[in-house]
């Protein structure tokens, strides 16, 4: 046992410097700063840390640093869980790929047309299934040391820098597919020739896959069926080029700063994980001249509301605001003039299961996705200036036909929607709602998906006088639940589903998602029995099947209006409720564009620094 | 004492793998996996499988737990399957650290609030004296996390402009949050405090103390407080163990790196490994702590002898 009264010191020292560690905090005269950076040491394959502390007098007068690079301060929101471009799935990762890896082609941020990138043009046989890439021949891989902070060109042996070349293309594109990769993605490239078995290991040669490099800077890729939409794929992060040496010297770490190899606008200097990454402009990027910003210093804020405290102390130079803070931002003089809502690729929709009475009617449907009053929805619980959908793809996606009043017009007008939403019922046998037996309205769990089921559900009951029953379940286990395999008696009527594009191509909008062969199908359209074990093709899922297939840009777009119209008007399988919008508060200093598709190019957004020095000092 | 320190850690041995056992077929049982989804995508079979060959998951479920517990013995909890270039270790090693820190200073924040102001509201019972600091403790009990983060914020970071809005860097940076997450703690502090401290009081060993003529100061300080702190040592040890994990609130307010969202995230991602490894770092944080508390007793109340 310890003797006494050493333990009461011990007890006393320890309280003590307990209370001193607390006491000191607030003194703001001298900050300590850790900055932790990782650091390459020849011939060790460990990360090395270095921490420097340097002690900063912030009494001192600010003094302005014209040396202090162009910066943009940017919230990823979360930490990218897979940068590696052939692993990415989701919209984080994808916006520090699309700043560190370049693609074949690219997405204009006006029209989301696809552009040029490392392709400079492209052109297919006359079926649509052999598609030729013609890429430039000036983009270096570079390597950049965050411990000096110089950005260095690869070079080979003879000291040639190492130019990024059509077989670094084939290389990546097979790289995805192997199925020791393990990406998630592969699949949006199973539309090439042989991809499908080589990532299900069906064939284990990579030879059989459907692309070749035809010299340094032409490749080639040979697809299953005829596809139109191809060009928008080459631009996925599914087929950047990387760079295989250094995969191969560091696995699965190689996209750690100062072993990652990359060709894009930016390089990256740091990345603390969960917490914050920085990226520093690439000198040998083709276009560095136009490429203003110079240092992206981002931060990981998952919370809203403090990602706004953090742009309105200056900090962050744009933000997504939370949604309590609509109306005053709406009210507020300066705020409002920041405030910045832009259409997204995105829609919003509630999915009837076709083949579950009363579902199974159309004139049910219809009722149901006419009672929508998506003008006030839009109005008192969203509030994030969405765009009431009437069909499914909204502008943006090639073959959309958003808004067109001659599809489904009672969606647009909320009267005539309550109108003929009564007429149907009646027609379909429920005059007033009478006999209609109780329906389950099920969403996955979140406070915005609630809001919408209770206001929509009221509309429901007020408008048709029907019961509503709603129920949410967690997100993993509502996926699962949704699934056309589940019993029946098990799924609810109607459930709440959203989809963003991967391509701005009506193909990967009506077709995968509703195509009751090819697509998707959770709707159950079509099925021959409960569960969908079997399917009987119609009208809709003929011309998505055939439009993807032909070459013929106008007549693709004439056969999509038609699916549009039987989906969402004759067969009003689905209700489309609203388009998303990117909402955003911009600091006046930031001149940026909108992309909404694959991650922002922070490459072509410019800051004015002198305004913004002027507000952070 | 070491011998029963020893035999108390061998002990974790069994907790701790029924512990794994528990949260390896938990995790499984809950509908959905790490591989089914990309958003709000469903992954086409082929991709699943590929990749649950990948992560060993296509093997039967007592090989894999086989598996797991294998690598466990060499210390390695497994890949991340959200955070693919991460392993499981690299994840909590860099969150943990951070988790503790503010843990730490957050206790020892209401150590610093919560003894001081339970042994007054004892002393002066039924003063305004005991009503005020009541008044205090139970406000502070009642303010959520959530609500006072985020209050702090507006007032100390946007309003007065003297201390950084969120994050984790600079000491300047962990005096909000330390504040906010130390506040409630030190609250249930001094209220344990102020009755133990009044229950202890009315013993015979008091009387004895003060029959010798001792000094107040010295019959409060030596004699009751000590003895008072008992309860207070009980409820520290297994709070301070969850603390020091992480706080889920308080980091995502503050934007701090730390493990507490991980608690939450990997159970949402279905991330098998990462879900092992936080329980697994809970629970031995968790009967560490209880052992500590253990000890303490010993050292605090004279008649506590471990043999």
């Amino acid at each position: 046992m310890l003797n006494k009264k050493w333990s009461i010191a011990l007890v006393v020292a320890v309280i003590g410097s307990i209370v001193l560690s607390a006491c000191a905090q607030p003194t703001p005269e001298v900050i300590e700063k850790e900055i932790t950076k990782i650091v390459e040491r020849e011939g060790e394959t460990v990360i090395e840390t270095a921490i420097v502390t340097e002690v900063v007098e912030v009494t001192q007068e600010p003094t302005p640093a014209p040396e202090k690079p162009v910066t943009l301060n940017w919230n990823l929101s979360t930490e990218p869980p897979q940068v590696d471009p052939a692993l990415s799935t989701d919209t984080t990762s994808v916006q520090v790929d699309e700043m560190l890896f370049l693609g074949l082609t690219d997405f204009d941020d006006e029209t989301s047309e696809v552009i040029p990138e490392l392709a400079t043009e492209w052109e297919s046989n006359e079926e649509g299934t052999v598609w030729t890439f013609h890429m430039r021949d000036d983009v270096p891989w570079v390597k950049h040391n965050p411990a000096t902070g110089e950005t260095n060109v690869i070079e080979d042996e003879d000291g040639n820098p190492v130019m990024v070349t059509a077989q670094d293309v084939e290389n990546a594109v097979k790289r995805t597919l192997n199925p020791e990769t393990g990406s998630d993605y592969a699949y949006v490239l199973y539309i090439i020739e042989g991809a499908l078995d080589y990532n299900t290991g069906e064939e284990t040669d990579p030879e059989t896959v459907g692309v070749t490099a035809l010299d340094d800077y032409t490749v080639e890729f040979t697809l299953r069926q005829p596809a139109g939409y191809f060009p928008g794929i080459a631009s996925m992060w599914v087929c950047r080029p990387v760079y295989q040496p250094a995969i191969d010297e560091w696995g699965a770490r190689w996209i750690e700063p100062g072993f990652i190899v990359t060709n894009g606008p930016y390089v990256m200097d740091s990345w603390a994980h969960q917490d914050s990454m920085v990226l520093v402009k690439n000198p040998h990027f083709y276009d560095a001249d136009s490429v203003q910003i110079e240092r992206i210093e981002n931060v990981m804020i998952t919370a809203a509301s403090t990602a706004m405290a953090l742009y309105e102390n200056n900090e962050l130079d744009s933000v997504a605001p939370p949604l309590e803070e609509m109306d005053r931002i709406r009210e507020d003089p300066q705020l409002s003039e920041e405030l910045y809502i832009a259409p997204d690729l995105c829609t919003y929709y509630y999915g009837f299961t076709n083949n579950k009475p009363p579902f199974d009617d159309p004139l049910v449907r219809r009722a149901f996705s006419a009672a929508i009053d998506r003008v006030s929805l839009i109005e008192n619980v969203t509030k994030g200036g969405q765009l009431p959908a009437n069909t499914f793809a909204p502008e943006g996606i090639f073959g959309n036909v958003a808004g067109d009043p001659d599809i489904a017009p009672w969606a647009l007008d909320p009267e005539m929607g309550a109108e003929m939403a009564k007429e149907w019922l009646a027609e379909a046998g429920y005059p007033d709602g009478e006999g209609f037996p109780t329906i389950t309205l099920m969403h996955n769990t979140s406070e915005g998906h609630r809001a919408i089921a209770e206001a929509i559900g009221s509309m429901w009951s007020s408008t048709l006088n029907v019961d509503i029953e709603i129920q949410n379940q967690e997100w993993g286990v509502y996926l699962d639940t949704i699934e056309k395999t589940t019993p029946l008696a098990e799924m609810a009527h109607v459930w709440r589903l959203g989809w963003c594009a991967d391509y701005a191509d009506q193909n990967n909008w009506v077709h995968e998602v509703f195509n009751c062969e090819e697509g998707a199908n959770r709707l159950r359209r079509n099925c021959v029995d409960e569960t969908c074990s079997s399917v009987e093709p119609s009208e809709f899922d003929e011309l998505t099947a055939d439009a993807g297939k032909l070459t013929d840009q106008d007549q693709r777009a004439e056969m999509y209006r038609e699916a549009e119209r039987i989906l969402s008007e004759e067969e009003a399988a689905y209700a489309p409720i609203y388009y998303y919008t990117t909402v955003r508060l911009n600091k006046p200093w930031l001149n940026r564009t909108y992309q909404a598709l694959g991650g922002q190019h922070w490459d072509k957004w410019t800051i004015d620094w002198e305004a913004k020095l002027a507000a952070t000092q | 004492m070491i011998q029963y320190i020893i035999r108390r850690m061998l002990q974790f041995i069994p907790v701790l793998l029924a512990v794994t056992i528990f949260t390896f077929t938990l995790v499984r049982i809950i509908p959905g996996g790490p591989f089914d989804r990309i958003g709000d995508k469903t992954l086409p079979p082929e991709i699943r499988a590929n990749l649950e060959a990948k992560y060993h998951m296509d093997e039967p479920v007592w090989q894999q737990y086989l598996r797991y517990m294998w690598n466990l013995l060499h210390l390695d909890l497994g890949p991340s399957l959200k955070f693919r270039t991460q392993t499981v270790n690299d994840i909590i090693g860099g969150a943990l650290p951070v988790s503790a820190q503010l843990g730490v200073l957050s206790m020892a924040l209401a150590v610093v609030i919560g003894l001081p102001s339970g042994i007054i509201a004892a002393l002066y019972r039924n003063t305004p004296i005991d009503y005020g600091a009541t008044f205090l403790a139970i406000f502070f009990r009642s303010v959520p996390n959530i609500v006072l983060g985020p209050v702090l914020i507006l007032i100390f970071a946007l309003k007065l402009g003297w201390l950084p809005v969120a994050r984790w860097e600079t000491p300047a940076h962990w005096v909000l949050p330390v504040v906010t997450l130390g506040t409630a703690y030190s609250a249930g502090i001094a209220r344990l405090t102020r009755g133990s401290l009044l229950e202890v009081m009315g013993e015979d060993y008091i009387r004895t103390a003060r029959a010798k003529g001792l000094r107040e100061a010295v019959v409060i300080g030596r004699h009751a407080l000590k003895n008072a702190l008992i309860p207070v040592v009980t409820y520290l040890g297994p709070v301070l163990a969850a603390v020091v994990t992480g706080t889920f609130v308080v980091e995502t307010i503050f934007g701090i790196p730390g493990l507490g969202r991980h608690f939450v995230d990997s159970v949402n991602n279905r991330d098998y490994p990462l879900v092992m490894g936080t329980a697994l770092t809970y629970a031995l944080l968790l009967v560490s702590a209880n052992l500590f508390v253990d000890i303490t007793y010993a050292w605090l109340d004279p008649r506590i002898r471990y043999e």
